[in-house]
């Protein structure tokens, strides 16, 4: 819901003295990114997946650092962190799971699987595990009905899922967090 | 109704042509060995306006949802001024429940996309092209972002000019990745997305053809529609316009194939090429081998939940751009049906769709926002069975007051809602009826 207000008046910024956004994203920023837009907004979103990527979240330090580099307020910066699912403003975990939830795989059985991650790591749905392992998200159609039910794990889309496979995709995780591309079954 | 050849997945076996099994990533070269590139040199030695009416005379209709003819909407765009870039964005955000279409074009030939682009771009003279991207389909846009940079590397785009320098005039092409929103589907709001901003729709006019991306000129195109321009250019228009229905209405007709998704209760849910006319049974039963289990149909999503259910009883529905009008569903949407068997609970899929568009407003115009939350709540009272008789009549009222055709709304997220909650609630009434109790009117109010 990407219209929920949160109060925001108490928030307090921490501002470390580490950069965050290095010298070396802010060069290859410069050089891959601002050309290719009229305006320096143009480039925040791209921006806002890389930092996304490397800290698991966009910590508001970097929103300051990232409206520096852009020439904007860093109130725009947090506009556009705020409006989009896949920007966080809290850590989420070293592996996402995105269980579809729209009605292609409702009706394919989505809940069993839903239920049995909720319980397996006995977390809810939109928590992260206390060591930080997996965040568990329910999210809207993925575009992929045909295969249902499906689940991102990361970037990586997996079709046709039973709780056994799921099982093993979660040990698989554990083991080791990345890699990606689309497993057909 | 089959067609006699794949064309839009000419190089991505489908059934009932090929075994998918045999799908792999084109590549450039393969790409061109098998005929690829070919329609953009045929474009590059006509004159632009010539490729532009080509596409015109062909009635190639938007297959992104709305139907708008594309040559049409090119023709909309402001004479050139020389002030800047002029902007082509290709839309692929597809998170409309029920489709993926664009997805299967994307991940298997993407060089066909890249080609509806450049010629695109020459027809209109645009000279940056965005692919827009949704945020989930992350292997997508990788292999989009390779196949650019093969077509950098072969000279499709760049500095010096389409095709090698063939024609004078240069493309640049780039993928933006969106972040998870379903708004940015919506043309304008997709605009806003690429400007870097929250993906707030616009309030039309002026149209994205006049003052679009970075205020200036744009066409935003849906990538099946792209995909169709190359084939329309090689073939020619009398070719294109032997596929697919004239209008039974005396409207726009319905020509050329369309990929269609089927998902559901059925045994072979897949993408499929066909023609547009094809009845839903036939797609359902020829192409989609039949419903699971041999039970028995008990309705569908009609093309994309925002264009809403088609009935028990509209099995036989004719899948082409008149399908509102016959079967009382918003339009032909991207034509990826999901169908439903006799045992599903309607309560459940109607209470579903309403989270989805309570979740993907965008929350800038108010009946939308607080409506959606509002026919969800609905929703889920009467599929707990607490609800009363009243609260289905509100159901349909607060729906129906919603949205682009009513004059509440700025985009047409809202009348999605209306529709799906609408349509179903219409054609499914008794199933609605059975879970709610009825609301007693104390009878001391009626004597008087």
């Amino acid at each position: 819901m990407s219209w929920k207000t949160h109060l925001s008046g108490t928030t307090i910024v921490p501002r470390p003295q580490v950069q965050l956004c290095t010298p070396a994203m802010k060069e290859r920023w410069q050089r891959e990114l601002l050309p290719r837009y009229a305006t320096s907004h143009g480039a925040l979103m791209p921006i806002l997946h890389d930092v996304q990527h490397a800290y698991r979240h966009i910590p508001y330090a970097a929103m300051l650092e990232i409206a520096a580099f852009l020439k904007l307020a860093p109130s725009e910066v947090l506009d556009t962190v705020s409006f989009y699912e896949e920007y966080t403003t809290e850590p989420v975990g070293r592996c996402v799971i995105g269980i579809c939830q729209t009605f292609a795989c409702e009706i394919c059985g989505h809940k069993a699987i839903l239920d049995h991650v909720r319980a397996r790591l006995g977390i809810d749905v939109h928590e992260t595990t206390d060591d930080g392992m997996f965040t568990l998200l329910a999210m809207e159609c993925l575009g992929s009905c045909d295969s249902a039910p499906v689940a991102l794990f990361n970037d990586t889309l997996h079709e046709r899922l039973t709780i056994e496979r799921v099982d093993r995709l979660i040990d698989e995780a554990r083991a080791s967090v990345g890699h990606s591309q689309v497993v057909h079954s | 109704m089959k067609l006699p050849e794949p064309i839009l997945t000419k190089r991505i076996p489908c059934h009932p042509h090929a075994d998918p099994k045999g799908r792999h990533i084109v590549s450039y070269d393969e790409f061109v060995k098998t005929g690829g590139y070919r329609a953009l040199e045929k474009a590059l030695d006509l004159e632009p306006a010539q490729v532009l009416a080509t596409v015109k005379d062909a009635v190639l209709r938007g297959r992104g949802g709305a139907g708008f003819p594309a040559g049409l909407k090119w023709s909309f765009l402001a004479p050139d001024d020389g002030k800047g870039s002029r902007y082509l964005c290709i839309n692929c955000d597809e998170a409309e429940p029920g489709t993926f279409k664009d997805r299967l074009l994307v991940d298997f030939d993407p060089h066909l996309v890249l080609e509806g682009i450049a010629i695109t771009c020459f027809a209109c003279k645009l000279d940056v092209a965005y692919f827009f991207i949704r945020g989930e389909y992350h292997h997508q846009a990788r292999v989009m972002e390779r196949a650019i940079e093969e077509a950098y590397a072969a000279g499709i785009f760049g500095k010096q000019g389409l095709m090698r320098g063939k024609a004078k005039f240069a493309v640049e092409c780039h993928v933006h990745r969106g972040a998870g929103a379903y708004i940015c589907g919506e043309e304008t709001g997709l605009l806003e997305a690429i400007e870097g901003k929250r993906g707030w729709p616009r309030v039309k006019p002026p149209f994205p053809a006049v003052k679009g991306l970075f205020g200036r000129p744009t066409i935003v195109n849906n990538v099946e529609t792209l995909a169709a321009v190359p084939p329309i250019i090689e073939r020619g228009v009398a070719w294109w316009k032997s596929i697919g229905v004239e209008s039974s209405f005396g409207g726009m007709a319905s020509y050329g194939p369309k990929l269609m998704g089927v998902s559901g209760h059925v045994n072979r849910p897949g993408c499929f090429e066909a023609p547009l006319g094809i009845t839903l049974s036939s797609l359902v039963n020829d192409y989609a081998g039949g419903m699971r289990q041999g039970k028995k149909f008990k309705g569908a999503i009609a093309g994309g939940v925002s264009m809403g259910v088609l009935g028990t009883d509209q099995f036989d529905a004719v899948m082409d751009f008149d399908i509102g009008r016959r079967c009382g569903v918003l339009g032909l949407g991207t034509a990826c049906p999901t169908i439903f068997d006799e045992d599903t609970d309607m309560v459940a899929i109607a209470r579903n769709c309403a989270r989805f568009f309570m979740n993907e407003s965008c929350g800038q115009c108010t009946p939308c926002r607080e409506g959606s939350g509002w026919i969800y709540k609905l929703l889920t009272r009467i599929e707990r069975g607490d609800a009363t008789t009243a609260d289905l009549d509100l159901l349909v009222e607060v729906a129906g007051s919603m949205g682009l055709s009513e004059g509440t709304t700025i985009c047409g997220l809202a009348d999605g809602n209306n529709w799906a909650v609408r349509t179903i609630v219409t054609k499914f009434r008794s199933e609605f009826e059975r879970r709610v109790k009825p609301k007693f009117v104390p009878i001391h109010l009626v004597a008087r």
